[in-house]
């Protein structure tokens, strides 16, 4: 095994450890750039594990999703957040309804409950058993995220953590779905995204703020 | 085969030739073009399956005779709400999407989402085209860019893709079950191979069992259920009332149909108990909790949401019955609801166009001041709470009749009581929006053809199900049941 | 022979101490781009407050004079414990991670009283908001020691820093990536820099350890301030010791320890550099955000202890 091989499978122990750490500092952030720098980082953890697969499985379809994933998830929607960052002129904040202390006990409940979660299935299918938890404390994450931080950006990052959490999943247990279908879904995601910023900007003109628990107008 | 890519190609072509053209009159008489060419391409599909049994073309696109149940629903409701829309849509929203033909290409966009679902073989297909749907429609949703139309928009994106994302990891998981089952892995998402292949299935329950939860609460999401059912009252209200319809009438029959077909796959495989008591139970939760939130309900299309979620529960509860009754009950009313649902939807299109709200307790006395149209919102509620001799009657009996053959006395009990419990909300809300003094006076008070030629359309419907189901109706819904089997 | 090593890692701990001070502050004044005084500045301040007058207030207690002492003393018995050059220390088998934490908080217990004692209204808000600092940072302090002493097997420094030694550099664990990042803002909080106290202030909205010392003058103050140099200094040592022990003598050839010292100033330079450069670009958090800070913390090194027993599955 050669250098290639022996970092392949550094990469491949020690990217859920990057992936936790990145679930603890998205719940701690306060500013929306920042967390869209670490979805970028969480995005590139990802793409290193489906090149390391794609080098294990010797798959030419993994590398294209591993490309995928990179100019997707790792440039082109970030890009687009600081595009809107910029275009909607809104204070940077976070606005969350928890301290960061709070928020990371929160986040530490959840990773332990991953792996909880994953224990009954790990030895089921034969999967390192970090990568699952992994995968789950993210979804999770993007679920804790989206209820707790008031701004419309963040539960489109909070979304957006969750379909990343997802992937993970599909990833670790089934090294993927045929490429076409997940062409397709990386195409529903760039589209889901557009679509949110426009209606951000529209949230942000009819109502003059972007705090999503102040719409509250229909009830009952 | 061509047959099947036409209904998808027919839209997509339609949505970018009206981009086209900048002229609203042009815009829309193309949309009326386009709508019959894709009725007549949704129809084509129908009359194939109906003598060849099931086609498929390619890996991607197969049609049985669920497929072209739903299709018939899809080429019915979308027809008439593009001509209800010829004579709605004539004042533009405002915003960058607001003209006209940004409208009709949005809507034909929408309709091109719903085709796919129906129309896909793969399951991931299907994910694709269902989250396809909420991109789709959710700036019909906001079309107006009203405070409560944005706020609806936001909420019915935000909502829907994170139910659609879980059912996209119940997805992930069946696939992961199928291919430690030994099948292939390119063709493993395909449903007809999942049907064929269910004893084989059966090595890992669990897994099936967690795959159906996931997508249940997934598509469910998009159905209506409660308790996922947030973003429903909010988007069928603040969306035009063309576009509530299609919402309505279809878009939840679509998603009940992708449920149909997981529960299939599933019963096969691990047999029907643990994906019928789910479907009895969501079914349940949302009659209930729909049929309760009913009776205080102030905005006449938000009551017409809830009782839309009602019904999706009472199509669920025909379905995790099962017997021959239950789903001939179940499919037999989603179409009829969609009939009904049109019709009520595009009173209250008519309602809001004259008195410019849709709020109840602001309008009063309307059947003297708007006397077609209160005559078709009586027939339309008549008809949707189930009362003879209108079509829901026979498919909500044919689902009682199945929870008392089944001894299954608390659902069916439960299922009397809230059709009782809707029937006395809407009988409230009626008699006051109809009778009692006048509390604003309307712009208009006749009907214009397109009004007049839908909510006719749709209320003859109902009375002519109600009276006898055609026959071949009878046979599509029959075809529809064997598929599942 | 160990035994020589082992004073001269104290003592160069202890004496070098002064010199690191000087050194974050002329690293911080080249970033915030003005020259900045002379790195042995620190000893000339020290030198001078020694031939200077011990004053105390007419209202000051016996434990007034006898805090800065046992402030000292601490921090020389506490810069015994940590090591160096060799996974070894003067104290090192006395004693574990919970004696040296300890040790620490009876230091600043006591000068919390001779804060109070001097009878000023600085005095009693220092001591207050150092009480508070203080307690909450022992619990992420402790834990994070704990994780590691629990993959180590040992609660005593030397052994963790051995056994760590023994570890290969890139099988990242989480438990020591959490601990490190847990540890790093006990550390801040511990020597007091931003951004939980800042060093060079003296107004009184910012000030923690500069409102207790306030009173204090001549060889008191002297103390004191070296004590919180040592502090700093062995702050930084452990860091390094415990989480990047790499490049530690571990046997007692003259070229693997002069090898040893000269990686150790690498890494020094490198922790100073990156407190200075924290330092500079971090605000001084307010008081009531201080706990929060600390809560992170201790949310870090409860996961860090919660791993220890996932990755060992």
């Amino acid at each position: 095994m050669g250098i290639v091989g022996i970092a392949a499978g550094k990469v491949l122990s020690s990217s859920s450890v990057f992936l936790f750490l990145t679930v603890l500092l998205l719940v701690a952030a306060r500013r929306i750039s920042t967390s869209v720098l670490l979805f970028s980082l969480q995005s590139a953890a990802i793409t290193a594990q489906v090149a390391v697969t794609a080098y294990y499985e010797q798959s030419v379809e993994a590398y294209a999703i591993a490309a995928l994933v990179l100019s997707i998830k790792v440039i082109g929607i970030p890009y687009v957040f600081f595009r809107l960052i910029d275009g909607l002129k809104t204070p940077r904040d976070v606005k969350a309804s928890t301290t960061p202390a709070q928020s990371v006990f929160i986040a530490v409940a959840m990773i332990f409950i991953s792996y909880a979660a994953v224990r009954s299935y790990a030895q089921d299918v034969s999967v390192p058993g970090d990568t699952l938890a992994a995968s789950v404390s993210l979804i999770l994450t993007g679920a804790f995220l989206m209820v707790s931080r008031k701004k419309a950006l963040m539960q489109m990052i909070g979304l957006l953590v969750m379909e990343n959490g997802i992937f993970l999943a599909a990833l670790a247990t089934t090294f993927g779905m045929p490429l076409v279908i997940e062409i397709g879904i990386f195409f529903d995601v760039v589209m889901g995204v557009l679509l949110m910023g426009i209606f951000t900007f529209r949230i942000r003109d009819t109502f003059e703020h972007l705090d999503v628990s102040k719409l509250r107008r229909l009830r009952g | 085969m061509t047959s099947l890519l036409l209904p998808l190609a027919v839209p997509l072509v339609g949505a970018a030739i009206i981009l086209w053209f900048r002229n609203p009159d042009i815009a829309t008489r193309l949309a009326l073009a386009f709508g019959v060419l894709e009725f007549i391409a949704l129809g084509n599909v129908v009359w194939r399956v109906h003598r060849l049994g099931s086609i498929a073309a390619g890996r991607y696109l197969r049609a049985d005779g669920l497929t072209s149940f739903f299709l018939v629903n899809l080429a019915f409701v979308s027809l008439l709400a593009i001509v209800y829309a010829t004579g709605y849509m004539r004042h533009p929203g405002e915003g960058r999407f607001g003209s006209q033909r940004w409208f009709y290409a949005m809507l034909f966009l929408f309709i091109f989402t719903m085709a796919g679902v129906c129309l896909s073989s793969n399951l991931g297909l299907l994910w694709i085209m269902m989250e396809a749907t909420t991109l789709a429609s959710a700036l019909l949703v906001g079309f107006y860019n009203t405070e409560g139309a944005v706020e609806a928009g936001w909420k019915y994106l935000i909502v829907c893709t994170v139910g659609i994302a879980f059912a996209l990891f119940g997805t992930i998981v069946l696939y992961l079950a199928a291919v430690k089952a030994g099948l292939n892995p390119q063709t493993a998402l395909d449903w007809a191979v999942l049907m064929e292949a269910g004893p084989r299935l059966q090595m890992d329950p669990n897994l099936l069992k967690l795959a159906l939860v996931f997508v249940m609460v997934g598509y469910g999401t998009k159905i209506g259920f409660v308790p996922m059912h947030s973003w429903l009252p909010d988007a069928h209200a603040e969306a035009p009332s063309p576009i509530s319809a299609l919402l309505s009438g279809v878009l939840l029959n679509c998603a009940m149909y992708a449920v149909m077909r997981y529960d299939a796959i599933v019963s096969r495989a691990a047999g029907t108990a643990f994906s019928h008591s789910l479907l009895l139970l969501f079914g349940s939760l949302s009659m209930v909790v729909a049929g309760l939130l009913i009776l205080v309900q102030r905005d006449l299309k938000r009551l017409l949401a809830y009782s839309s979620i009602e019904h999706m529960g009472i199509i669920s509860i025909g379905v995790g019955l099962g017997g021959p009754l239950g789903l001939y009950g179940a499919l037999l009313h989603s179409f009829n609801h969609s009939m009904a649902k049109s019709l009520l939807f595009f009173s209250a299109g008519n309602v809001r166009q004259s008195f410019g709200t849709s709020r109840m307790d602001r309008i009063g006395g309307m059947s003297r001041s708007l006397p077609h149209t209160s005559a078709a919102l009586v027939v339309g509620s008549l008809a949707i709470v189930g009362l003879p001799p209108f079509s829901l009657f026979v498919s909500e009996f044919a689902i009682v009749s199945e929870a008392f053959a089944q001894s299954r006395y608390v659902i069916a009990t439960l299922f009397l009581v809230m059709l009782s419990v809707v029937f006395g909300g809407f009988a409230y809300h009626l008699l006051r929006l109809l009778y009692g003094e006048a509390k604003a006076a309307p712009n208009r008070t006749s009907l214009i053809l397109s009004e007049s030629i839908t909510l006719g359309i749709t209320a003859a419907c109902l009375l002519l199900f109600g009276a006898r189901i055609p026959h071949v109706f009878d046979t599509l819904v029959h075809e529809a049941m064997a598929a599942l089997r | 022979m160990t035994m020589a090593i082992d004073v001269f890692q104290a003592l160069l701990l202890i004496l070098a101490a002064p010199l690191v001070r000087g050194i974050v502050a002329r690293i911080k004044a080249g970033i915030q781009g003005r020259r900045g005084a002379s790195i042995w500045r620190p000893y000339a301040d020290v030198l001078k407050m020694f031939r200077k007058e011990d004053l105390a207030p007419p209202s000051a207690s016996a434990v007034f004079r006898f805090a800065p002492r046992l402030l000292f003393a601490v921090a020389v018995a506490v810069a015994a414990f940590v090591p160096v050059l060799q996974p070894s220390a003067l104290l090192g088998s006395l004693g574990d991670f919970i004696v040296m934490v300890y040790l620490m908080a009876l230091g600043r217990f006591f000068l919390a009283l001779g804060g109070m004692d001097g009878g000023s209204a600085f005095g009693g808000m220092g001591a207050s908001r150092e009480a508070l600092v203080s307690t909450l940072a022992e619990a992420p302090f402790l834990l994070s020691m704990a994780a590691l002493s629990i993959s180590a097997h040992s609660p005593r420094i030397a052994d963790i820093v051995g056994w760590t030694l023994g570890q290969d550099f890139f099988d990242i664990s989480a438990v020591h990536i959490l601990a490190f990042a847990s540890m790093g803002m006990v550390a801040l909080a511990e020597s007091g820099r931003m951004p939980v106290d800042n060093p060079t202030t003296h107004l009184e909205l910012t000030m923690i350890h500069e409102a207790m010392v306030l009173e204090y003058s001549g060889p008191s103050l002297a103390l004191i301030e070296w004590a919180s140099a040592i502090k700093l200094n062995v702050m930084l040592a452990l860091l390094i010791a415990l989480f990047g022990p790499w490049g530690m003598a571990t046997h007692l050839a003259p070229v693997a320890l002069g090898s040893a010292f000269g990686v150790y100033l690498l890494k020094m330079l490198l922790l100073m550099t990156a407190l200075a450069v924290i330092e500079s670009s971090v605000a001084k958090l307010r008081m009531y955000l201080v706990p929060d800070f600390l809560g992170v913390a201790t949310a870090t090194s409860v996961l860090a202890i919660i791993f220890t027993v996932l990755s060992r599955r």
